[in-house]
Parts: structure tokens; sequence; C-alpha cells
């Protein structure tokens, strides 16, 4: 679901911009605060794990194979701020060190895998956590959280693409949550499956209990914030802010297409009698005719946009020759007292 | 004269109950090379945890590791862990940082050196370990003789007193193997020296210890340790072959 | 797997190679923004920008069938997305102007990623203020991708070198349970790597 560059308008990139950063920035501040000192190494292996648990091929059929995501499986294992973090940077460096997801994309692809995918995962299995317990239960709710948010993913995707004008509602919709209907399907089994072999070797790591292990590397159930019974303060806060900005994205990019009320107001208008007046349009223009491309609606806004790029290439390009003549390295840490320990 | 370490009636239970030391008490004078030697699961690894307090969790009030006179526990923490150069089993575990300049300012930097002193300190460092020019590097490129190098060089980039060194020989090919204890050789520090490379300590150690369960069964010359061939094999250890094949008054040890 | 997976020629000695990372960056952003928000009419332009990346692509030095490959291997899903577009009526030009725009972006942020070490971007965005806890994660992830991988390699031969049947069920119960295994050895290094710097002095 890596979204390239040229698929998002510029409002959109903007939008799901804002959310991620805001999204991420509740994130690690929950991280910074909450996070014992000797996880902060945590957040950066499991980051590591996530990308190298993607490249194992799971054979699907002639020829084809499905990966993991991971996002559901992060979040039971390190809890949804952790998990956030942990699949944003995935994302960062799949951008930037593979150009895989474009970087005007980024915004949104964190939207999609790091706050639905992962918080929102997080959610829908905590939900289902709390109905049935033991080792079973909770592979189980991860099962069902990894379906649910992957599938949500895609419909926000849909949405996002729809909003741009790249592709309308009535095509994104079927080809993006019909895909991943199905792929919902495999992450889940092996989310499930990857619980179930860490439940059977360190279920400490999953909060169950069992045989302790000795050694330095014990650690008490390595979630940031693992699901326990209650909720409050500062953990409570953080979660609220990831609901609301799902909410919100759900409500920008999904809404308009799937909300009935416009054709629900003309039946009412034409039972009133008011018929005459014209029909409300949708909220969002249809398919794409001709000349109106994917990017930014007024012509104005968009030569704006471009001559400002434009500028900054040619003031980049002198600039970087004269920086170029007079040499200077400096090396900052960058492995450094990252959290504020209590 | 204050021994370079001192521990006394050192215990430890691991977090699930089990003992893992039971009354370690030795200490080591400046500028001695000890080795530390046992069979697996002895607690090598745990005694050298202590040393710069990253083992007991959570500290009691009565210290048992003294380092310089210093007791192991804050507020002192910093300062010991400046004057104890722990080098650990797996060199990928302490090198944590992408290059080879970074993860050797490291310690510095921690220290509080400002930019050019902690300049100096690394070059310094790379060329003791014989690196120097290899400050661009990335780590997850290097060999795994370099990189056990790298984090002497990390190490030694802090200035220690103590050089404690788990299992320093594992994983390295022949010539890291010669290239490594040749530098152990050469440098003024105390080292204490956890390792099943026999060989090794035969060559280096003035002295050895053996742990074993927990204990420490034996602390003497390194002559008379190793060649006590009931002992060796009563904890799993044998007599190493440079000590066999020798005539007994040819030189051979540090 | 190679060590170099990551940053095969991210080293090399080459004019583009030598500039400044955050100059580089800033450069491939306002490209990436330019090539993006060009309104349909302007369209021309795009060849220009063409040009100019593939300047850059022979002042790097870098192996043109490398960017190739990679550029290939990152095309279906925009070939495959854009194909949707060829649905509307009149869409092939969308289909062309989108395809266009994609592969340019690509091609810029390839030349980014191989002219500029990794830990290079990481400082500039240390100096722009990116929070600490989030530099430190992707350090750490960087540093130790490499570990992982390689891991994940030893595990899935050892694996394979015991399965003789070629059931599907049992290949994802074994991969499966090799990612399980992978995340309870970095959690257990992660521990060890906390340790590591607490040695060194880290509060």
């Amino acid at each position: 679901m890596h979204i390239p560059d040229g698929f998002f308008d510029a409002k959109v990139a903007l939008a799901t911009g804002a959310l991620a950063v805001v999204g991420l920035g509740a994130a690690l501040r929950h991280a910074r605060l909450r996070l014992p000192a000797r996880r902060v190494p945590l957040l950066g292996l499991s980051a590591a794990f996530v990308f190298a648990a993607q490249m194992l091929n799971f054979p699907v059929a002639g020829g084809t194979s499905g990966h993991l995501i991971g996002g559901v499986l992060a979040a039971v294992l390190l809890g949804p701020s952790a998990a956030v973090i942990a699949i944003s940077a995935v994302l960062i460096v799949q951008c930037f060190l593979f150009a895989d997801g474009g970087i005007t994309a980024l915004g949104g692809n964190i939207f999609n895998m790091a706050l639905i995918g992962g918080a929102g995962g997080w959610a829908i299995f905590h939900l289902f956590r709390r109905a049935a317990g033991g080792t079973l239960g909770l592979v189980l709710a991860a099962g069902l959280a990894a379906w649910g948010s992957t599938v949500l993913a895609a419909i926000a995707c849909a949405g996002e693409l729809a909003a741009s004008g790249t592709i309308a509602w009535s095509r994104a919709f079927p080809a993006m949550v019909g895909v991943h209907v199905l792929i919902g399907v495999g992450e889940s089994i092996i989310t499930v499956l990857v619980l179930l072999a860490i439940a059977k070797v360190r279920p400490d790591l999953l909060g169950l209990a069992g045989p302790q292990r000795r050694g330095m590397e014990v650690m008490a159930p390595s979630s940031l914030d693992y699901a326990s019974s209650r909720l409050g303060g500062e953990k409570a806060g953080t979660l609220l802010i990831f609901g609301l900005l799902i909410s919100l994205g759900l409500a920008l990019f999904v809404a308009p297409f799937a909300c009935p009320w416009p054709d629900g107001l003309d039946k009412t208008a034409a039972v009133l009698g008011f018929k005459h007046r014209e029909s409300p349009t949708r909220a969002l223009p249809a398919p794409i005719c001709d000349y109106k491309m994917p990017g930014i609606s007024s012509e104005g806004v968009a030569t704006g946009i471009a001559g400002a790029a434009g500028t900054v290439i040619v003031f980049g390009l002198a600039w970087m020759l004269t920086r170029a003549l007079f040499c200077k390295s400096d090396v900052e840490p960058l492995v450094d007292a990252a959290a504020s320990s209590p | 004269m204050i021994p370079a370490l001192e521990i006394r009636d050192l215990h430890y239970s691991y977090p699930d109950g089990a003992p893992a030391l039971g009354g370690i008490s030795f200490s080591l004078a400046a500028g001695e090379r000890v080795g530390l030697i046992g069979p697996n699961g002895a607690g090598k690894s745990t005694l050298l945890l202590h040393l710069n307090g990253l083992l007991p969790d959570h500290p009691g009030h009565c210290p048992s590791v003294r380092v310089d006179g210093l007791a192991v526990q804050s507020p002192h923490l910093p300062e010991i862990r400046r004057r104890v150069g722990l080098l650990f089993q797996d060199a990928n575990d302490q090198l944590f940082c992408p290059t080879v300049y970074e993860d050797v300012a490291f310690g510095p930097q921690q220290l509080g050196l400002d930019d050019a002193q902690v300049r100096t300190r690394v070059t310094q460092a790379l060329a003791q370990v014989a690196l120097s020019g290899f400050e661009a590097r990335l780590t997850h490129h290097l060999s795994s003789g370099e990189k056990r190098r790298v984090c002497l060089a990390g190490v030694l980039a802090c200035r220690p007193s103590i050089l404690a060194l788990d299992e320093p020989t594992s994983s390295l090919d022949p010539r890291g193997r010669r290239e490594l204890m040749a530098f152990l050789r050469g440098i003024a520090l105390t080292q204490l020296i956890a390792t099943h490379d026999l060989e090794l300590v035969a060559d280096l150690c003035s002295r050895v210890m053996v742990l074993s369960q927990g204990v420490i069964v034996a602390d003497g010359p390194m002559n008379a340790v190793l060649n006590d061939e009931a002992l060796m094999a009563a904890h799993g250890l044998e007599r190493p072959h440079i000590l066999r094949h020798l005539h007994p008054h040819s030189p051979v040890g540090p | 797997m190679h060590a170099d997976f990551l940053d095969r020629y991210s080293r090399l000695e080459s004019p583009m190679h030598r500039l400044d990372a955050a100059g580089k960056l800033v450069l491939a952003l306002a490209l990436v923004v330019l090539t993006v928000a060009l309104p349909p009419s302007r369209a021309i332009v795009l060849a220009a920008v063409a040009v100019l990346l593939l300047m850059v692509l022979v002042l790097s030095r870098l192996p043109w069938r490398f960017i190739l490959r990679r550029m290939l291997w990152l095309e279906p899903f925009v070939l495959g997305a854009a194909l949707l577009t060829l649905l509307e009526p009149g869409g092939w030009r969308i289909f062309l102007l989108l395809t266009a725009r994609c592969s340019l972006c690509l091609l810029t942020m390839l030349l980014l990623a191989n002219t500029t070490p990794f830990a290079d971007l990481l400082r500039v965005l240390r100096r722009w203020h990116l929070p600490a806890l989030m530099l430190t994660t992707l350090a750490l992830m960087y540093r130790y991708l490499f570990v992982l991988v390689d891991e994940t390699g030893r595990m899935r031969r050892a694996r394979a070198s015991r399965t003789f049947a070629a059931r599907r069920w049992l290949a994802w119960r074994a991969s499966a349970g090799v990612i399980g295994h992978l995340f309870i050895r970095a959690s257990e290094r992660a521990g060890r790597i906390y340790s590591a710097m607490c040695a060194r002095g880290w509060q």
C-alpha cells in the first residue's frame, strides 16, 4: 500500500501530512515521557525487525507470494505508540533509501499504515482482547485486528486517491478494498502464526504467564503500554489523539463518498415537493474529464507552486556550487541522550 | 596501594530467584592481567556486568564492588563507567552507531567533551587499534575482527583504567586473534579477561581465577592453576596444549 | 545477501556524491514538488526535469543498469494503480502524465538515495530538529537492519535444510516461526545494546 509521488494532490498530501505529523508527534511525546530508558533501543530494533519480517515470502499461488505488513503485530508486541513510531521509521527508511513510497505521499502512507494500521489495529485488538483471555484470546483478537485494520487502511487509501481526483471512488474503492480484503486474510493468518510462535518460547513478551528466562535480557512485558485493564492519564490522552486523528482522516477522505445524505436529501426534496430545485451534487467532483489532472485544481495555484519550486531549485544549485568550493565537515552525534529518563 | 578492583563477598541472584554468584571476593592490583575461566553458565559474564554497575538492577546499600577505591553505586556510576572499559561478547551489540567515527566518539561525547577534544580522542583511539582512516566507514560493513577493534577503540577513547573483556577472541580468525593478543600484551591497563580461550590465558595472564557455579574455586598464578589437571577436569576445563607440550622449565606466559 | 544491499553506491566518488547532503535533500524535495505540482498545460517542463535528472545520473557515475532495475522493480504499483485511470473517458492522457510524473519522482529519490549516505541524511534531519527519539530510532534501525536481515537469512536456510515437503501450509508455519524468533532475538539484542550504551556513559 505504499503510494508513490503523484497520486495525491496538494490538499490531500498536506492534510494527511498534518495528520501524520500530529499522530507521530503524539506517539513520540508519549514515548519520551513514559518509555523507560532501557526500552529506547527496542524502538529502533523493532523497526528493523518489521522491515526484515516484510522480506519473508509466504507463497500464495502459482509463483505469487504475500508478505507481512506488520502493523498489528508491532502494536500487540509494543503497544500503540511504539508501533506508530516503529512503522513510521520503516516507512521513512523505505521512502528515502528505496524510493518505495513517495515523499509527498509519506504523510498519507504514515496515516494509513502507522496510524490506522498500528494504532487503529491496536484499538480493534484491545476491544476483542477483553472478550477472551489467555493465549488463544490474544491471538484471535490480533488476527481479527489485522484483517480489520488492513481493510480500514485500504478504505482510507481509496478515499485519499478519490479526494485527490486521481482515481474515481467508484473504481478506487472496489479495487483497493477488494484486494485488501484478501490481503487482510493473509495478514491475519501470519500475525496469528507469529504470535503463537512467540507465545511458545517467550510468553512474557506478550504479557502472558509462562516460564521466566534468566540473564540480563529478561524484560517484563515488553510493550510500552501493554493492554492493561485500566487506561488512565497519559496513555488515555494519547489514545484519544490517535482516535481523533483517524476519525478526522476518515471523515475528510471517506465520508464524502460513502455518505448517503446527498441522495437522501434528493429523495426528501422530491417528497416535499422541492424537486424543481437542482439536486445537490456530490461533495467532491465525479470522474475526471479530459483536462482536469490529478494535481492542483486551480491553475493559478499550481503555477505558483511550480514556480516557487523552480526558484528553489535554481538557488539551490547555485548555493551548492558555492558550498562545494568551501569544504566543511562537522560530525554530530546521532545516537545520543534521546529519552530523558525520569 | 588502593587495588584497581576490589570485590568483597558479592552475591547475585537472577530475577527468577536462581542463584548466580555466591560470595565472590578478590582484588586486582593496578596493571595486573588476570584470566577468568570456567565452564559455560558459571557466571563469568554476570560477574563482569557487576564491575560497572550494570548489575544489579537495584543496588543495595553496601557496595560489594570498588573500582580504584570508589564504590560502584550512584553517584559514582558515571565515573566508574569511564574507568571500567567493558568489552561485550558480541561486537554487534556494542557497535550501535552507523559510522565508526560516531561510535568511537560516543563515549567522549557522553563525557561532555567538546568537538575538538572528541576528535582528538577518536583519532588517538583508532590509531591505538591500528584502524586509522576508518572514521567514515559504515559499521555494518566491517569484518568481525575490525568490529572488535572498533569496540576496543570506543572503550579506549574514554581513557579507562581497567579493561574487562568478555570472550574477546570468540569469532575471530587466527590473524584477528593474534592481533588482539598482541594488542592486549602491549597496553599497560589492568585487565580481567573472561574467556574459553585457554591458550590466550596461558600466553597473556600472570594470574588465573576459575569460576564454577557462581563461586571462585581457584585463584592463583597461571602456571599453578592451568597445570592442575585434576582441578581443570573437575570444572569442565582442560590443561591448554601450550603447557602440555613444553618442557617445564621453558619460559611461557607474560 | 551482501552487506551492501543498503548502501551499495552511496559512497562512490563523483561530483554528485561530494555535494552537501542538506542541499541534495532540499533539491530533491523541490524537484518532486515541482514535478507533482506542475499544471498539465506546462507538462513540457517535465521533459526539462527528465533531462536534468539524466545529467545528474551521468555526473553521479551510478551504474545506469542498477537504477533502471530499481525503477522497474518499483513501477508495477505505479502502473497498476495508474491503469485504473485508463478506465475513464480520455483517460490515456491522465495515465501518461501520471506515469511520467511518478517515474520522474522515483528517479529523483533513487538518485538522492544512492548519492547520499543515510547517516548524512540523518545528520541533516538532526540539524532540522527532528525529535531526538525519532532520530535514535532511525539510526539504530539503519545500523541493525543488515544484522537482522542476515539473521533472517540464516534462520530461513536452517529451516529449509530441514524441510522436505513443499506444502504451502508448512512454508507459512516455517516463515512465521522465523519471524517470531527474529522478534525475540531483536528484543534480547535491544536489551544488550542498552547495557552497552550505559557502559559508555549514556544517560
